[in-house]
């Protein structure tokens, strides 16, 4: 059975800097991959949570699935179908995205319900005179008062403002919701109900739900399975449970003891991971992890490790060398 | 040395807003221990940042702080002081995002030197000399070389290390962090809580830490306050206050943190919105999104009321969260 989305070997390059200058020098022209050889599967209905630290390439591989940047190599498949940047609207209409800030997302020169309504006309998904009524039950779904169709996004708070966000991509009706850090500018009280409403939009709606965020926490609480991110690559990949109960990859390890947790008081000088990320122009040679990592050894300088399942567990893959083995002491 | 470092009584901030007074801050009071860290959290709008912001007189325009500030800068017992001058002298200040607090058109070197130069009249050779010892006190590797370069040309775990050598330049007593971390990775916000820890011991000084993440204060803060609606609703040792709440908007938030260690059960949010700063009552400002609220609640007059010897909660009604 094939996947209802699946992203294979997907790599995607930045052209920096100026070609006719390398070109002058006799080089090549500078490209920065922002994502490199990355492959996954979504099932229907699941939850996959995208994890990673700031430019590690989880929002490019987001617009690379709803075609807002050009894939270099490799593919995005929909239903074994691949996607290209250019999309017919059928296609355009299965994958919607909800963004990071509803502030500046949403136009400002619109109320709530001529955003909406301007979307079903433009799709056709309703006729005419039902629009109003979508529009009034699209609210219900994402649990706004029907008298905020009148509202424009100034006069509203930014959870208010996120739900609209919501309610715009499920106008659509797609089967694939990819939520771009749609928390990250939330206070958690109003945070909370949002989780739990993308939550339920999978549950009620069968919806399947692609949720990319720096929060291993909110990743955690949305995301039946969760792939973690380092430059460009991924380094494990697994159901949600194996993955926080049993970090495979000192990376994830790492991000685990790094996140703030209540009860534990930080020691003074103490960081669970040293340094910062290498510049993704300049990738250490092997496992591009290593210059941080604790574990490494020589090998890892030599060889990059390729995702490798569990002998007991098909589905949690670890891109380390020592993943599934202890590393020698 | 029971002399505190710093002493804040009910400190007001008022400012206008479309012509009428608001008052965002409403009444804050508290008090610092020497190289104590205090944590202040709160959602947005909660006047937080302005309680901070107070301190050194860095209130947007049309801002007033009224309210008694004092402060000890030689170990005497705290004095009033004018907030515009002691910064620099004695308390020092770093903001969350340091790409726009360093100024872009200066040296990191000469940024860090220029508060020994101005406040401490040290000549240029040693107020560099200085900035590099800074810079690799705080963790800037290659400091030599990196005290040359522009602050775009560091990532935003430097630049923020930056501001900290910035900030301790004039050796403060004294430094109050506006979310520094918020901005930044998880790993490089562990680097930078560990660093801040290291520092208090170090140098002996006391840190004010506002933020909205509770985990972040948790494991950094000594004591904590937690602030709903320019008001303090809570406060007392952060690992109390964490483990046993006594307010029930702090119990609320609590269960709003999505937990490592939990379970994807649905996570409790807060019904409801904070209020306006134009509709701010006498009474309990959380009742009316309070599970606990009883008739009396938005009655009576707000009041910090000692529950023990350093705790005290908001809450008339203590006791209806404490029988869940």
């Amino acid at each position: 059975m094939t996947a209802l989305l699946e992203v294979k070997n997907l790599t995607v390059n930045f052209r920096i800097g100026s070609a006719m200058a390398a070109r002058l020098r006799g080089q090549p022209p500078p490209d920065l991959k922002a994502v490199d050889n990355v492959s996954f599967e979504v099932e229907r209905s699941e939850s996959v949570g995208i994890v990673g630290e700031s430019g590690c390439g989880k929002s490019t591989i987001a617009k690379a699935i709803v075609g807002l940047v050009p894939i270099s190599a490799g593919s995005v498949e929909l239903e074994g179908q691949p996607l290209t940047e250019k999309r017919d609207q059928a296609t355009t209409r299965r994958i919607q995205m909800v963004f990071q800030d509803p502030g500046s997302s949403l136009n400002p020169s619109l109320t709530v319900e001529r955003t909406l309504a301007e979307l079903l006309t433009v799709h056709k998904i309703v006729p005419k005179k039902e629009v109003p009524e979508r529009c009034g039950e699209l609210m219900d779904l994402v649990e706004l008062p029907r008298s905020l169709l009148r509202a424009y996004p100034k006069r509203m708070s930014g959870g208010q403002r996120q739900r609209v966000g919501i309610a715009r991509a499920l106008a659509l009706n797609p089967e694939i919701l990819i939520a771009d850090e749609s928390v990250a500018a939330l206070d958690v009280s109003v945070q909370a109900p949002i989780l739990n409403l993308f939550n339920a939009l999978r549950r009620d709606l069968g919806l399947t739900v692609l949720f990319i965020s720096h929060d291993l926490a909110v990743v955690r609480h949305v995301s039946n399975r969760v792939v973690v991110v380092y430059l460009g690559t991924v380094m494990e990949d697994g159901p949600t449970e194996q993955v926080f109960n049993d970090p495979r990859h000192p990376y994830t390890r790492a991000l685990m003891a790094a996140a703030p947790k209540f009860g534990v008081k930080k020691e003074p000088g103490k960081s669970a991971l040293t340094g910062e990320p290498p510049s993704a122009l300049d990738l250490p040679s092997g496992c591009r992890f290593r210059t941080r990592c604790p574990l490494a050894q020589d090998i890892c300088a030599e060889k990059e490790p390729g995702l490798v399942e569990s002998e007991t567990d098909a589905e949690h893959l670890v891109a380390c060398h020592f993943g599934w083995t202890e590393p020698p002491a | 040395m029971s002399e505190h470092l710093l002493e804040v009584s009910d400190l007001r901030v008022t400012m206008q807003r479309r012509g009428l007074p608001i008052t965002p801050v409403d009444g804050v009071s508290l008090t610092l221990d020497r190289g104590e860290i205090l944590g202040i959290a709160g959602e947005s709008g909660s006047g937080k940042t302005l309680t901070l912001r107070s301190i050194l007189g860095l209130l947007p325009q049309g801002g007033v702080a009224e309210g008694d500030l004092r402060f000890s800068n030689d170990g005497g017992p705290p004095a009033p002081f004018v907030p515009t001058e002691v910064h620099g002298h004695g308390i020092s200040i770093i903001f969350q995002e340091p790409m726009t607090a360093l100024n872009p058109t200066m040296r990191v070197g000469d940024l860090i030197a220029e508060g020994p130069r101005i406040h401490q009249g040290m000549s240029k050779a040693d107020a560099r000399n200085k900035a590099i010892e800074l810079m690799r006190l705080v963790g800037v590797p290659t400091p030599e070389r990196r005290a040359r370069m522009w602050p775009h040309q560091l990532s935003g775990g430097l630049r923020q290390r930056v501001m900290i050598a910035t900030a301790l330049s004039t050796e403060p007593k004294l430094l109050l962090c506006d979310e520094p971390t918020t901005a930044l990775d998880v790993s490089v916000q562990d680097q930078i809580l560990g660093l801040l820890q290291e520092l208090r011991v170090r140098l002996e000084m006391a840190i004010i830490f506002v933020s909205h993440d509770i985990a972040v204060l948790g494991e950094l803060c000594d004591r904590l306050a937690i602030m709903y609606a320019g008001q303090i609703v809570e406060i007392g040792p952060a690992d109390e206050i964490i483990s046993e709440p006594k307010h029930p908007y702090t119990a609320a938030l609590m269960a709003s943190v999505p937990s490592f260690q939990g379970t994807s059960e649905d996570l409790q949010g807060i019904p409801g919105h904070p209020p306006d700063p134009a509709a701010f009552t006498s009474g309990c400002r959380f009742a009316p999104r309070c599970a606990f609220a009883q008739e009396d609640c938005e009655q009576t007059s707000y009041e910090l009321t000692s529950m023990s010897d350093d705790r005290a909660t908001a809450c008339i009604h203590p006791e209806m969260l404490a029988q869940t």
